[in-house]
């Protein structure tokens, strides 16, 4: 086993542990119940075992151990319906080393979990990326809002995919979220669990980054989100198959269980399908994001369509094979729910990534 | 075999397709009749055995190609690009055929082996009745003892390629009194022996490859019996899994993503091509992403065949998505083509005639486990969910 694996399957399995004990159903359920809700203790052990590091290159005070370990340490998030902001560290970094140097500082306290980022990419009113995005930046400051926006709650850098009013074009800024003329509300969302914030800006000082094609460092960005989201889905899914497959074996009705029922049966089977291709998708979707193939366009929009329609319907089915029980509060169910509406929109909704994928078909043949 | 090594032994196999396979292809089969047909494909059989590419994990002694699984698997995938007269030895081989590799005597296999091999004979697989399909220990036909052999009667259905069969290998009902699935036996037969008759059955649509056929005191001697007196059952389930991976092409023979692609952009909705309409996108999209997953899912099998490994239960899932997929996306390309799809030639190509891809595609979902059963099998196999309601088990068959 190479170190990197030595190094990896550490951190996965001493994640998994922890996991295991505080990502409880009553911590959940209490974070669901507070808008803009973080899980700051979980925050704080995972960056004792080096998560937010871990897919960082070295360069940037990371463990090295790329996007593959990125996703499967959101998988395990995704298993426990867990929220944290490692995607948004590796994005956000991802994008700073693609600016000038001066963000450097930024990049370390990132990269050693001592300061968590936010990425406001999508617009209001459309499934993808917004042509004209929301926040204008005009002479230097920033103005106008984000939507609601995943760890904005606690954020202490934002990454803002903004308007450049001068130039008449997409632009990236980064500002420090308790900079002046930053503010943050946070209403209530179907998922509280994810830190989710709408942040507005008034003529509030921003570093803009030096980045040669913003619009193609936001589609970038937004294929990497997809991939690793897929894996967070998948995660999620996979505990919603097993949960439903547990209290199909159990509970009893016409004295058999309900999974002795074909109805139940094919459905769990229709779910497994839908699982196992959309961890084909997502495997080979990551393999494209580690190479930084040209081909990830499409390969992401596989992996986010496959992903994101496969765990909402885990997700839905897993309610409905509970039955009563299932629609209540106090069922961990409707965690993994919410999550996948969540998910779903976060990172553009499948009528624009429909679009991305069929345009760019012939991309999933190439060299096939 | 190194990774290198079975690239250039695929890229010699690819070379000598290119040479040999169009006069055995496409054009060449252009007209021809089905016996004219299948002329053809014992011709294109004899010659893959003699460069030992016919059953090439079986050995060369039987004039099979004596290679690897992986081998097989690559070439057939290759194979597969071809549209070759294959068909009517797919069953033969790739069931009985090895069937009778485990369990013929070694005179019976040096005789016999490589005529089926080379495409001289042919073998089908005698399992399904009228009143047993899916559920194949209901099987009724009746296997009585006589000397120092058997005599059986009774009736098997939807016996693929029984009209052209040399041998077939059967599974009977030897003892009623016991559980269904302890009393049956497992044999092979010459098709060609008395009191045998075969009925072909003509399908809704397409060649009719299958076959009633009726057993009227046919004897058959002790020594052709494969495994124990009532032992059939575990030799039938044996026989279904004797191909660890079968290589179905990812259209399900079918019409390609890319076709259905190149129909839709052809087609008008209004005054805008119909590959522009959200509707046609997202049955597009929707098939992209599962051939993609799908395609994932064999290159691992592969990964795992080569180093020896089992390849995954994902697998399972799919002949469950491509056949429907096949059905679906053919009527999607014959809405695209409005009432010019509701002219049929049935001589046009599956992969290629949207009309064809979709009226054939009904018995896809049905033979080799039905919908059903692939989706009991995944919940009871993979997701360990318990067996439906069985009244039948513990109770002898004749009191059922």
């Amino acid at each position: 086993m190479s170190e990197h694996m030595e190094a990896l399957v550490m951190i996965r399995d001493q994640g998994r542990r922890l996991l295991e004990q505080a990502a409880t159903p009553e911590r959940q359920r209490a974070l669901l119940d507070q808008p803009g809700a973080f899980d700051r203790d979980l925050w704080d052990q995972v960056v004792e075992l080096g998560w937010p590091g871990a897919g960082l290159a070295e360069a940037q005070g990371g463990l090295g151990l790329g996007w593959s370990a990125v996703a499967e340490l959101h998988q395990l998030l995704g298993a426990r319906a867990a929220s944290l902001p490692l995607l948004q560290t590796c994005l956000a970094v991802d994008l700073l080393v693609q600016a000038d140097a001066d963000q450097a500082r930024h990049s370390e306290a990132l990269a050693a979990g001592a300061a968590i980022a936010c990425v406001s990419l999508f617009g209001p009113g459309e499934p993808g990326l917004p042509e004209r995005p929301l926040a204008t930046l005009t002479d230097g400051l920033l103005s106008g809002s984000s939507t609601a926006v995943a760890f904005a709650a606690v954020a202490d850098i934002a990454l803002v995919y903004a308007w450049d009013s001068g130039a008449g074009s997409p632009v990236w800024v980064v500002l420090e979220t308790s900079a002046t003329g930053v503010a943050r509300s946070t209403p209530n969302v179907i998922d509280n669990a994810r830190a989710m914030a709408v942040l507005t800006f008034e003529n509030a000082h921003c570093s803009v980054l030096s980045i040669k094609d913003p619009v193609a460092a936001a589609r970038r960005l937004a294929a990497a989100a997809a991939v690793i989201t897929a894996f967070e889905q998948i995660g999620g899914m996979e505990t919603c198959l097993h949960d439903a497959c547990d209290y199909a074996r159990e509970r009893r009705v016409f004295a058999q269980p309900i999974g002795a029922f074909q109805a139940i049966k094919h459905g769990l089977a229709d779910i497994y399908a839908d699982l196992e291709v959309a961890r084909g998708c997502a495997i080979d979707a990551l393999a494209k994001l580690e190479n930084a193939s040209p081909q990830l366009p499409a390969f992401a929009a596989a992996a986010r369509i496959g992903a994101t329609a496969a765990y909402e319907h885990a997700a839905r089915e897993n309610i409905q094979f509970h039955g009563g029980i299932g629609v209540t509060w106090e069922s961990t169910e409707h965690f993994y729910f919410r999550r996948s509406r969540s998910l779903a929109l976060e990172w553009g909704s499948l009528p624009y990534w429909r679009e991305l994928l069929v345009d760019n078909a012939a991309m999933l043949t190439e060299g096939y | 075999m190194n990774p290198q090594e079975l690239n250039d032994w695929l890229a010699t196999a690819r070379n000598w397709l290119q040479e040999q396979a169009p006069d055995y292809s496409g054009k060449a089969r252009q007209g021809l009749t089905m016996d004219e047909d299948l002329a053809l494909g014992r011709r294109w059989q004899a010659l893959k055995s003699d460069a030992g590419y016919a059953c090439i994990t079986l050995p060369r002694q039987y004039d099979g190609g004596g290679g690897t699984e992986m081998q097989k698997i690559l070439f057939e995938a290759e194979e597969k690009t071809w549209d070759l007269p294959n068909t009517y030895f797919g069953i033969s081989l790739g069931m009985p055929v090895p069937m009778l590799l485990r369990y013929g005597s070694e005179a019976v296999k040096d005789e016999l082996l490589p005529k089926a091999i080379r495409g001289e004979h042919i073998w089908c697989q005698l399992f399904s009745e009228p009143a047993a399909g899916s559920d194949l220990a209901a099987l009724t036909l009746k296997a009585t003892r006589d000397g120092d052999g058997w005599r059986l009667n009774g009736q098997k259905l939807w016996t693929s390629w029984a009209q052209y069969s040399d041998w077939g290998i059967i599974v009977t009902r030897s003892d009623p009194t016991v559980p269904k699935h302890a009393g049956l036996t497992y044999f092979y037969l010459d098709m060609k022996s008395e009191g045998v008759e075969v009925r072909t059955i003509r399908k809704l649509a397409g060649e009719s490859e299958i076959n009633e056929v009726f057993f009227n005191n046919v004897y058959v001697p002790d020594s052709q019996r494969m495994g124990e007196v009532g032992g059939g059952f575990k030799v039938a389930i044996e026989t279904l899994m004797v191909e660890r991976y079968a290589v179905s092409d990812e259209a399900c023979g079918g019409i390609s993503a890319e076709r259905f692609i190149d129909i839709a952009a052809r087609a008008r909705i209004g005054s805008r091509p119909a590959l522009e309409d959200g509707e046609v996108r997202r049955l597009l999209a929707d098939t992209l992403v599962e051939r993609q997953g799908l395609r994932s899912i064999h290159r691992r099998a592969m990964e795992a065949i080569a180093a020896g490994h089992e390849p995954g239960p994902e697998g399972a899932i799919r002949k469950l998505l491509i056949a429907k997929r096949r059905l679906l996306l053919g009527a999607a390309a014959m809405d695209l083509m409005g009432p010019d799809a509701l002219l049929y030639d049935s001589s046009a190509a599956q992969s290629n005639d949207p009309v064809n891809a979709w009226i054939e595609a009904p018995p896809i979902r049905i033979a080799g486990g039905t919908d059903e059963i692939l989706r009991n099998t995944i919940a009871e196999k993979v997701l360990r969910l318990p067996q439906d309601h069985r009244p039948d088990k513990g109770v002898p068959f004749n009191q059922l």
